[in-house]
């Protein structure tokens, strides 16, 4: 009880934090900022596993690295599979975190359930402090809806922990409002709220909270007759609209990150890959380097790309281009393919710029002797010498070292969403959806990955309900390989993922027994 | 809570001996005579005393199956002691203690403590390995040897404790690099320190530790 009281307060002290900090990134005095602040949640593996806090411990050994899959006696939705191993003492902690829930979409604001898929009495988390009731019954006028998250933490666990634990509950928050549009899928979504003959006028419904606190200002839905319109008008899908709401949800949550580390230590970021199945479709979202792939009759069926340094360089130099002064002086937005030195001063060199794929030359001055905004190739590339993965959430305190330059500004919390729809196609039991953290993509391709599946499923009694956890021990096993003399090493003696490595196998013939 | 050392166990053997069931018996004190294949590795904790000193086991619990035998090979690494178990009532379960061992001499540090148990000794009709075969295997191979039940719960305390008490006396003899954890083996955060600090259950450890 008393921690409530404490978050519901804390949330109030984010809420007025959020709303004059902008520029002001707490130093670490009057008790904000720093690690004095209490965590957020306590450290821990996936609450779906399960572990008791001998057994994290246990898990943690970076010597024999323990892969972790899903106990015998638990089961995930769509008897989804799970492994995961920690690194090879990179961090004291396994860094990666995930979460897989059914969550019941209702219309009602205040009537989100969320059920997680172990029977705890455990209160659901809430974004915001307020009253998500749970409720135990009819999805009478409710959506369900599946969701898988993974999330890979850096420069601490606090991000990745915070969003395995609350994200699902921005998700389900954005969609509530949209559960009445997305069920009635025989008509297209209405361009304005209100204004549609078929809906009744109910204001109070189409307000958002804000508006609502506002006292109504602004409210639509006057009774007034629409108006004859002779312009064209774009045609919204309703799947746009889910598209919409898991990128509003990624916001919101990096949002919460930034005004909740005023009053909690929320250390570093993480990148974020999550699957939501609504309504026959799952929908892939993407802030990171995590992947996703489906494979179906052995053909592999990307379902996610990557967030680097590298794929987004144009985003970010034209950044840096518009905003200078985010470089603090110290870092040039060009790239050139190695380091220019001093002696090199009026040369021509080749270099590109935001609006170029390829290279031209340029005379050098001055400015371009600064250490470049992006510096490094595949693994190794980074922002200001700092970060190799731009976007994700968190990060809001991290800044290039020694310096006083914000990482943040160049950070990305949108996702890429990539729609799947599962009643087009006919699924086997082999045919997968694998989610899994850079740990695994780093030493294995997608081809291998498809492969092992290929070869490991159809070796599985079909009805053993642990199959596809097998099949994820296997993958993380082929990852992170054995330890020899010289490291960690996989197949072909090439070197194991020294990382922290988390795999989900997502049966996709569920998907079909659902519609 | 507080140790003074951390001790890591790995349970291997064929199968459907009753590795699971003897972690069981040993960290909450009772049997499930229906357990689930271990399909990957399952942990265990207790602490014990030895000397007076509080020792943290830190139990490793593999899958016995063949598919799964590269996996449990990888864990042999940095662990201290292991607990080797074969049916009493299953000779192929006895015969294949063999392979086992190799497999954990090879993967493991060479000070690691091998206890051969031969489980379920309360099946006395169904017998088809003699305790004096056990022993034996366990003389010619260096091996301390018990016979347990994990479903009586006969000698099961004593085969964790009694693998925990050889490991500590290597300590004592300075066998083990204490500071290598590969080793298997962790010092307490407590250990050393002054006894101004705990006046506690830990009080007397050092003194204890030094007088004996």
């Amino acid at each position: 009880m008393l921690t409530r009281v404490k978050s519901a307060v804390a949330n109030f002290m984010g809420g007025i934090m959020a709303g004059s900090s902008g520029s002001e990134h707490g130093g670490g005095g009057g008790g904000c900022g720093g690690s004095d602040l209490p965590l957020r949640f306590p450290y821990g593996r996936p609450e779906f596993l399960g572990l008791s806090q001998d057994e994290v411990e246990c898990s943690a050994d970076h010597i024999a690295r323990p892969i972790l899959i899903l106990k015998e006696t638990r089961r995930l939705p769509w008897a989804t599979g799970y492994a995961e191993v920690i690194n090879a003492g990179k961090s004291t902690h396994n860094e990666d975190q995930a979460s897989c829930e059914v969550l019941t979409v209702k219309k009602k604001a205040g009537a989100v359930t969320s059920t997680p898929n172990r029977n705890s009495k455990r209160r659901s988390s809430l974004p915001n402090g307020e009253g998500l009731q749970l409720k135990e019954n009819s999805e009478s006028d409710g959506v369900s809806c599946h969701y898988w998250s993974l999330f890979d933490g850096h420069a601490g666990s606090g991000a990745a922990v915070v969003a395995s634990r609350l994200l699902q509950h921005h998700v389900a928050e954005q969609l509530q409002d949209l559960v009445e549009i997305l069920k009635n899928s025989a008509v297209l979504p209405p361009t304005c709220l209100g204004e549609e003959p078929e809906t009744t006028p109910a204001p109070s419904r189409t307000l958002t909270r804000a508006a609502s606190l506002r006292g109504g200002v602004g409210a639509p839905g006057s009774p007034s007759a629409p108006p004859t319109r002779f312009f064209t008008e774009k045609k919204i899908p309703h799947e746009c609209l889910v598209i919409g709401a898991l990128e509003s949800a990624f916001r919101e949550m990096d949002l919460q990150i930034e005004r909740e580390r005023s009053c909690y230590n929320i250390s570093g970021g993480c990148t974020a890959l999550i699957v939501v199945c609504l309504l026959g479709k799952l929908y892939v979202a993407n802030a990171g380097d995590s992947r996703a792939i489906i494979i179906r009759n052995g053909e592999i069926i990307p379902m996610s790309s990557e967030f680097t340094p590298e794929t987004e360089r144009q985003r970010l130099q034209y950044l840096a281009f518009m905003q200078p002064h985010l470089l603090g002086n110290e870092f040039t937005h060009l790239e050139f393919p190695r380091r220019v030195q001093r002696k090199e001063l009026g040369k021509k060199m080749l270099y590109r710029d935001f609006n170029m794929t390829g290279w031209a030359y340029k005379t050098i001055e001055d400015d371009d002797l600064k250490f470049p905004l992006i510096y490094g190739e595949g693994k190794k590339a980074r922002v200001m010498a700092t970060i190799g993965v731009t976007r994700g959430l968190g990060d809001h305190d991290l800044k290039v070292h020694d310096s006083n330059i914000y990482i943040k500004p160049f950070l990305s919390s949108a996702p890429e969403v990539r729609v799947y729809d599962l009643s087009k196609y006919e699924h086997g039991a082999d045919d997968v959806l694998i989610l899994a953290t850079d740990g695994l993509w780093d030493v294995l391709s997608n081809e291998e990955v498809a492969e092992a599946i290929t070869q490991f499923l159809p070796n599985c009694d079909p009805d053993d309900p642990h199959r596809y956890t097998l099949a994820a021990q296997d993958l993380v096993m082929r990852a992170r390989g054995v330890l020899k003399d010289r490291g960690w090493r996989i197949s072909n003696d090439r070197l194991g993922s020294g990382d922290d490595i988390s795999v989900y196998v997502i049966p996709l013939i569920h998907g079909n027994k659902l519609s | 809570m507080a140790y003074a050392y951390l001790f890591k166990y790995i349970i291997i053997g064929d199968t459907g001996v009753g590795k699971s069931c003897l972690l069981l018996q040993f960290t909450d004190k009772r049997f499930q005579p229906v357990h689930d294949l271990t399909i990957g590795v399952e942990f265990g904790a207790r602490m014990i005393t030895i000397d007076g000193k509080q020792i943290k086991l830190q139990i490793w619990d593999t899958a016995g199956q063949e598919s799964f035998r590269s996996i449990t090979r990888s864990y042999y690494r940095g662990a201290a002691g292991a607990l080797l178990v074969y049916d009493i009532t299953r000779r192929d379960t006895f015969n294949h203690l063999t392979t086992w061992l190799e497999d954990a001499r090879q993967h493991s540090n060479s000070n690691m403590v091998i206890m051969l148990i031969g489980n379920k000794s309360d099946l006395e009709s169904r017998r088809e390995v003699k305790k004096e075969e056990g022993e034996a295997f366990a003389r010619e191979h260096g091996l301390i040897f018990m016979e347990t039940s994990a479903k009586t719960a006969s000698n099961v305390e004593e085969a964790f404790i009694n693998t925990a008490k050889e490991i500590y006396e290597k300590i004592q003899e300075g066998v083990f690099d204490i500071n290598n954890e590969a080793n298997g083996i962790k010092i307490g955060p407590q250990h050393g320190a002054t006894n101004a600090t705990h006046a506690g259950n830990q009080g007397g450890q050092q003194a204890g530790g030094g007088c004996c």
